[in-house]
């Protein structure tokens, strides 16, 4: 049986090989899940987009080069909206300060920080060897609405401006207003 | 440990039972192990489980690894794995090595099977699930910038470059709000006095 005397190597290899397949996640990830914001099953809005699924929407938008430029770098894009009329605002303010603090705990810098009267939205950045790699935006209107928006990847400010400017209401108007699950 | 009216003891055959799968083993000996096995169930049982282990180690699909890794754990194994024994007991190698190799098999087989799960490609997505998905992306695009605009701050300008740390996109309009509050009224125009 000698040939059955697989040295370690293999063994090692094996171990090296399968550790080798689980990738981390992208660093300008914010795990929704993990933060536990809002109900899943209140939400107005989910958009969860990740990986393969955006290579596709570039591949799909190729005659809105800025679009499939901006989406073929990003690694996820995932939105909650959550409705406040009829919330008490008390109930989900201190959701948003808890993920406030494990943003800035992680590294993510603020580049915006907005209160006017009981409104706020935080923007917040994570850079990675000097290049922005994670954008995340905490809204919160009493009344109206609460939101976080998470992108992760490759992220051009300036090009995702433009494109925050060109997609305007319109876009709006075509809200999915289901919740869904991620792809 | 069985006995049989051969020469052979237990101990002798399982030692032999490795060179015999190999097909190492000379004719006589051969023939020794072969009629010690018909009479003995257990060191039979044990050459069935080391032929299935060799025929399941040999289907076992081939791997492809980085050569970089391969080089590296070589490096790293050849100073931490104790490769080869250098005194082991008569009879005691074959039970651990029997041991070994089936954890090796399961360890290969969960390795393998992680590595071809891996290499699964996903469902491909139907052309209307990516439609509806880049309608979700222009929504989410669409809502930063209608959050960041009621920011009062538009992600798109050399704001976000330079990256300054705005307290609040508000506090520079409230400068300005003070700034025109605090200055003086403009004087009226002069007007012509009468003479």
């Amino acid at each position: 049986m000698r040939k059955l005397k697989i040295p370690g190597t293999a063994l090692a290899l094996f171990i090296a090989a399968s550790a080798g397949l689980a990738q981390p996640p992208p660093p300008g990830l914010v795990p929704f899940d993990d933060l536990n914001l809002f109900p899943r099953d209140k939400l107005s809005v989910e958009v969860n987009l990740e990986g393969g699924m955006l290579h596709l929407i570039a591949a799909a938008a190729k005659s809105d080069p800025d679009f499939s430029a901006l989406v073929g770098g990003l690694q996820a894009i995932h939105v909650q909206v959550f409705p406040l009329k009829g919330v008490k605002a008390e109930s989900i303010k201190p959701k948003i300060d808890h993920a406030v603090r494990w943003l800035e705990e992680r590294g993510w810098k603020a580049n915006v920080r907005v209160r006017e009267q009981d409104q706020e939205t935080f923007i917040y950045m994570k850079e990675q060897n000097g290049k922005i790699v994670g954008l995340t935006v905490l809204t919160f209107q009493p009344g109206e609405e609460a939101a976080v928006i998470n992108i992760a990847g490759r992220i051009d400010p300036a090009q995702l401006g433009r494109l925050g400017q060109t997609l305007d209401l319109p876009q709006l108007e075509k809200v999915p207003t289901k919740g869904k699950k991620p792809h | 440990m069985n006995r049989i009216d051969d020469d052979l003891t237990c101990y002798d055959a399982l030692e032999l039972i490795e060179p015999f799968v190999d097909g190492d083993l000379e004719g006589a000996e051969a023939a020794r192990l072969r009629s010690h096995l018909a009479g003995c169930h257990a060191c039979a049982a044990e050459l069935a489980l080391a032929e299935r282990i060799q025929r399941e180690l040999r289907a076992l699909p081939q791997l492809d690894c980085p050569p970089e890794i391969v080089e590296r754990v070589r490096r790293e194994g050849a100073q931490v794995l104790p490769f080869r024994s250098p005194v082991r007991p008569r009879g005691a190698g074959l039970p651990f090595r029997i041991a070994a190799a089936a954890a090796l098999l399961a360890l290969a087989l969960w390795g393998g099977a992680l590595f071809i799960r891996s290499q699964q490609r996903p469902r491909q997505p139907s052309a209307a699930e990516v439609a509806r998905a880049t309608q979700e992306a222009r929504y989410a695009l669409a809502y930063l910038g209608k959050v960041s605009r009621q920011a009062s701050f538009d992600v798109r300008d050399d704001v976000l470059a330079r990256r300054v740390v705005l307290p609040a996109a508000q506090s520079v309009s409230h400068t300005i709000g003070l700034s025109l509050d605090a200055a003086p009224e403009k004087p009226a125009p002069a007007r012509d006095e009468q003479h």
